[in-house]
């Protein structure tokens, strides 16, 4: 088993989770911060696991 | 904190692919190998993120934040001094006589080079200390979700026991090293925004150097005397202490990191399993200490943070990172905070109960109780052991609960009991002409020496029970000095009893000690993969660091 497969669902979903509720629930703040602290983390965590599932994705096609 | 409906989804989508990882392993478990040692089959960018993520357990998360809050910048050291260049002397001297010896544990590697009785002492000690290691965490982990979240103790420590367990039990090793490196990519990606935050609304490094007492924000600086200092330790305590007995003590012979290092694929990987995994170390204290320190600066500023107070009165500063959550983090991010806690809890318990389950099945069971068994039998074996680890932890947690200062001493005197481990390695793998009788008396003679410095002197108003010969300035630098003189202890007495005790022949002993070992060659290697370039770089930046935050 490749790990970055798991990881970079695990993150992509995470990521639209997040991201989602950033886009559509901005409103969502914490007391100390007026950052959309939702949508950055998750719009990172969507990069983050998309990359770790293109580099899969090259590692399988560079194998066959 | 109140958690909303999105939070548990987050939680329960971590805990499938958790399970679903341990699912898909199993099939590849078929011998006793397998299971407790992987196989040696682990790519290195995985063992790499394992050997620091075994490590990176709750109770060092909620500690490190912890000691952020009370000891400032200086928490660094544990880092920066200590553990990355144990790292470094483990991937670059060590690894190629535990790799190059097959051995298939600590323990075991102890009884090639030395004898039966040196293996069996540090089987149980190391066997006990899991146990109760992973009790603890498990401990600290039921008492912070029922305070934080007013979730059941009972059904938090069971649950995560039960995931831990499912995993664990499916696909083995190799399970627990998969996962840890998704539980580490998830602390990571979790508490990153945290520090981030913290640290800009304290007013970033500048703000909040301008808010706090120098002392709190200068590693090196105040070093010169204990008084000077809020950790209470000089400058040789430290650096011979914690710098090099206790980090090294801890990174090169406990079984529980060393263990990842052996799951790799060949030599050359398991060599550099601990040097690629100095680089996101490094990175850590950025994550971990910085927020309590940023929490610290938080609570002097009106800004209506404060800390919890402790029911003996004095900031609860091991709340530190969850009321730092609770202000910084809306629903959704809240969940994937609490995940990561939840994620550092788990990979560190598994460190421990994979730990456990191969020195008992291996170096216990198979030594000591029923030798010669086909491989099937000790796979089961290991099985059962998996769950019995599990089993035994949940009874520590609970005995936590009844005894709390019994645990308190016990870590205490097990942190101790490991002190002289460290020059029993130096001597055994450096020195061919240590014996197997030196090695032992050193190490029972250097246990009993720490065990008496530390029931002789006095620190915060523990230790001395036996008598009261010295008083330390803190509990930290009575902690280092026990370790310096457990281990001066270990080595001179090693040495003394080596030299009057018959040396074992050279043949013996090959692959086993410098000397009589061919070194790996990397010459053909790329530049990337071989560890003198890597060990430059690291060093490089180690030292950066270090003189940022003097």
């Amino acid at each position: 088993m490749d790990l970055r497969v798991p990881s970079g669902w695990f993150f992509t979903i995470l990521g639209l989770i997040l991201l989602g509720m950033g886009v559509f629930a901005p409103e969502t703040r914490a007391a100390l911060t007026t950052v959309n602290v939702n949508l950055y983390s998750g719009a990172c965590m969507l990069v983050f696991g998309l990359f770790l599932l293109l580099l899969a994705w090259r590692a399988t096609r560079s194998h066959t | 904190m109140k958690l909303a409906p999105v939070d548990y989804v987050i939680l329960v989508l971590y805990f499938a692919f958790v399970l679903g990882i341990g699912w898909r392993l199993r099939k590849g478990i078929s011998s006793s190998g397998d299971f407790l040692t992987s196989g040696r089959s682990v790519p290195i960018w995985i063992t790499s993120l394992a050997f620091i993520a075994a490590n990176l357990g709750a109770v060092e998360l909620i500690g490190m934040a912890a000691s952020g809050a009370k000891y400032g910048i200086m928490t660094a050291h544990f880092y920066w001094l200590g553990a990355i260049p144990a790292m470094l002397f483990m991937g670059i001297f060590m690894m190629p006589f535990y790799y190059g010896s097959k051995a298939r544990s600590v323990p075991e590697y102890l009884k090639m080079r030395f004898d039966e009785k040196t293996r069996a002492f540090n089987a149980f000690s190391f066997a006990i200390m899991t146990i109760l290691a992973s009790g603890i965490s498990m401990y600290a982990l039921g008492l912070l979700l029922q305070l934080v979240l007013g979730w059941s103790f009972t059904i938090s420590v069971l649950a995560s026991a039960a995931i831990v367990l499912a995993y664990t039990f499916l696909g083995g090793l190799t399970s627990a090293i998969y996962n840890e490196v998704l539980q580490f990519l998830l602390i990571v990606m979790g508490f990153a925004p945290l520090a981030i935050l913290a640290v800009a609304k304290a007013g970033g490094w500048q703000g909040m150097v301008s808010r706090l007492p120098p002392n709190m924000v200068h590693a090196w600086r105040y070093m010169g005397s204990p008084t000077e200092n809020p950790m209470g330790v000089e400058l040789f305590g430290m650096i011979a202490g914690l710098g090099f007995v206790l980090s090294f003590g801890y990174w090169c012979t406990n079984f529980l990191v060393v263990q990842r290092a052996m799951a790799a694929d060949s030599m050359s990987a398991a060599r550099r399993t601990p040097l690629v995994g100095t680089l996101p170390k490094m990175i850590l204290p950025f994550i971990v200490i910085m927020p309590g320190i940023a929490a610290l600066v938080l609570s002097k500023m009106n800004l209506g943070y404060a800390f919890p107070l402790k029911a003996t009165g004095g900031p609860d500063y091991d709340q530190a990172l969850t009321t730092l959550m609770a202000q910084f983090y809306p629903a959704g991010m809240l969940g994937v905070g609490l995940t990561g806690l939840m994620a550092s809890f788990m990979s560190g318990m598994a460190g421990n109960v994979t730990a456990f389950n191969t020195v008992f099945t291996y170096d216990i069971y198979q030594s000591y109780i029923r030798p010669g068994a086909p491989d099937r039998h000790y796979l089961t074996v290991g099985r059962v052991t998996t769950v019995v680890g599990v089993l035994l932890s949940i009874g520590a947690a609970y005995l936590a609960t009844r005894y709390n200062n019994l645990m308190d001493l016990l870590q205490l005197v097990f942190g101790v009991v490991n002190a002289p481990l460290f020059a029993t390695f130096l001597l055994g793998m450096f020195w061919k002409r240590a014996t197997a009788h030196g090695a032992f008396a050193g190490l029972s003679i250097g246990t009993a020496a720490a065990l008496f410095t530390l029931s002789s002197t006095v620190a915060e108003g523990k230790g001395g029970w036996i008598a009261h010969l010295y008083t330390f300035p803190s509990q930290m630098a009575q902690n280092f000095w026990i370790a310096i003189v457990a281990f001066t202890t270990c080595l001179v007495i090693s040495m003394v009893v080596s030299m009057v005790t018959s040396p074992r022949p050279d043949k013996e002993m090959e692959g086993l000690v410098y000397g009589l070992t061919k070194l790996p060659s990397d010459d053909a290697a790329k530049w990337y993969q071989r560890p003198a370039p890597l060990t430059v770089l690291v060093v490089v930046l180690l030292l950066i660091l270090n003189i940022w935050f003097r």
